[in-house]
């Protein structure tokens, strides 16, 4: 989630910061909650000051809606966590493709961006295999020890 | 003018039930995911599930819609009701989605004949030394040795007289043991006739369905991965055989009447197989085709019973569609 958090850094869109990103996660998990909900289970260490005007900001941020209840709001998240990396990522691709001059350089760059990540994982899974064959071949040499033992 | 009325109201109710069904099966398949049956058994059903619309939309038309017209539609011609406007819209909007679909398939077919035709420019049988049970499987020298080097490493292609080919590059970069099995794998596909389930795919088409059919390519994958393995030393060459050719994959899309070995999600594969125990393997529930014999009797059971009284109804919207 931070690696998407990260590609807001753009003027364009908001930028996130970690205390953000922490009330954000917050109000995914519960669905929905005011300011004095959030810090009753005590897992956010700020006052209620500090929360209400970052929820406040979020909300400026078109990150969450909000409902009078009470004396208070209800803040409800706008998006859910995939659809804003989502926008992060589709945010990240335009700036890339959009930075050169050249069109089709920053589109090589991706290509060979991909192209480097799915070598190094097919790496992993190459060891993983060898990996297995290694451990099924010592199998097999011991199963055949035994036997042979067994035999005498 | 009685026949026109005829075909357009048959046509009418066909695009009707197709579209209807086509939307409920485009938002309801996600809920087979919470059947715990076995990949070969959900491919199979996933397969049902698209199919579904077409198949109950032309049984609709032709055991009820047809004859309800036939036998209670007034033929004299002192009555002449016309076609009316909805029936003729929708009778054209049927026969513009058949045409669409046949257009789909037979493009989809000329582009996997022209591109297979290019692959296997120069390519000879497959001279390999492959076990019993690969070469009974293969049937009629269906492994073919392919060179072209912007061929797939090791693909299933037609539809009618399906062939495996392989490219140099797999017969060297694979073991035999390696190629055996990823032989068995392409020829588990070639038996559940994959590459013609993907051109009936292609004769129904309809907004969202892509999903479904993603859905359905990624557990064939996993149902011909089951078929093909059959102990953790054959898992592990498959898995090895997958990682291998991973690094072959040529940029160029392939046609629609063609089954890649190197397909879906490559590191989900390979996990699965790498975690392949046949003791350990959890019970799944199994779906045999004699299954679905009790439901289609006792369907076939209320549909005898109660026929006079449906063909009534049928007649009924008929006429309702036509005014």
């Amino acid at each position: 989630m931070t690696k998407a958090f990260s590609i807001f850094g753009s003027r364009s869109k908001p930028q996130l910061g970690p205390f953000e990103q922490q009330l954000l996660q917050e109000l995914w998990s519960r669905g929905s909650a005011t300011v004095r909900e959030l810090l009753a289970d005590g897992r956010i260490h700020q006052a209620y000051t500090t929360v209400m005007t970052t929820v406040d900001r979020l909300y400026k941020k078109e990150l969450l809606d909000r409902v009078v209840e009470g004396r208070a709001f209800r803040y409800t998240p706008r998006h859910t966590a995939e659809e804003l990396q989502r926008g992060a990522a589709l945010d990240g691709i335009r700036q890339l493709l959009g930075s050169g001059d050249a069109s089709s350089l920053p589109l090589s760059y991706l290509v060979e961006a991909l192209s480097a990540h799915d070598a190094q994982l097919l790496d992993e899974l190459q060891l993983l295999v060898e990996r297995k064959r290694r451990e099924l071949q010592s199998r097999e040499h011991k199963a055949g020890g035994t036997k042979s033992r067994e035999q005498r | 003018m009685f026949a026109l009325r005829g075909i357009a109201v048959s046509l009418t109710f066909f695009v009707l039930v197709y579209c209807l069904l086509s939307a409920i099966v485009a938002v309801a398949w996600r809920s087979l995911r919470l059947l715990h049956a076995g990949e070969k058994s959900l491919a199979g059903l996933l397969f049902a599930l698209r199919v579904l619309p077409l198949m109950a939309s032309v049984v609709v038309t032709f055991a009820f819609v047809v004859p309800s017209f036939q036998l209670l539609e007034p033929r004299s011609i002192d009555i002449d009701e016309g076609i009316g406007a909805m029936p003729l819209v929708l009778g054209i909007c049927a026969l513009l989605l058949i045409a669409w679909g046949c257009f789909r398939v037979i493009t989809a077919q000329t582009r996997t004949s022209r591109v297979v035709a290019r692959w296997l420019d120069g390519a000879r049988l497959l001279n390999v030394n492959v076990n019993a049970n690969v070469n009974a499987d293969a049937g009629a020298q269906t492994v073919m040795f392919c060179s072209r080097l912007e061929a797939p490493p090791l693909t299933l292609v037609g539809v009618r007289k399906p062939r495996v080919l392989v490219s140099s590059s797999t017969v060297s970069l694979l073991t035999h043991d390696e190629l055996q099995i990823a032989l068995k794998h392409e020829l588990a596909h070639m038996r559940s006739r994959d590459n013609l389930k993907k051109l009936i795919f292609r004769f129904c088409p309809f907004p969202g369905m892509a999903q479904l059919e993603s859905a359905w390519s990624q557990v064939a994958e996993l149902a011909a991965d089951d078929v093909a393995v059959s102990n953790l030393n054959d898992a592990v060459d498959l898995a090895a055989a997958l990682v291998k050719l991973s690094r072959l994959v040529p940029f160029e899309a392939a046609p629609v009447c063609t089954v890649g070995f190197v397909t879906g999600s490559i590191t989900a594969r390979v996990q699965r197989l790498l975690a392949w125990d046949n003791a350990g393997k959890t019970p799944v529930m199994r779906i045999r085709p004699w299954h679905i014999i009790p439901p289609m009797l006792v369907t076939l059971l209320c549909v005898f019973g109660t026929y006079g009284p449906v063909l009534t109804l049928t007649h009924e919207m008929t006429e309702w569609l036509v005014r």
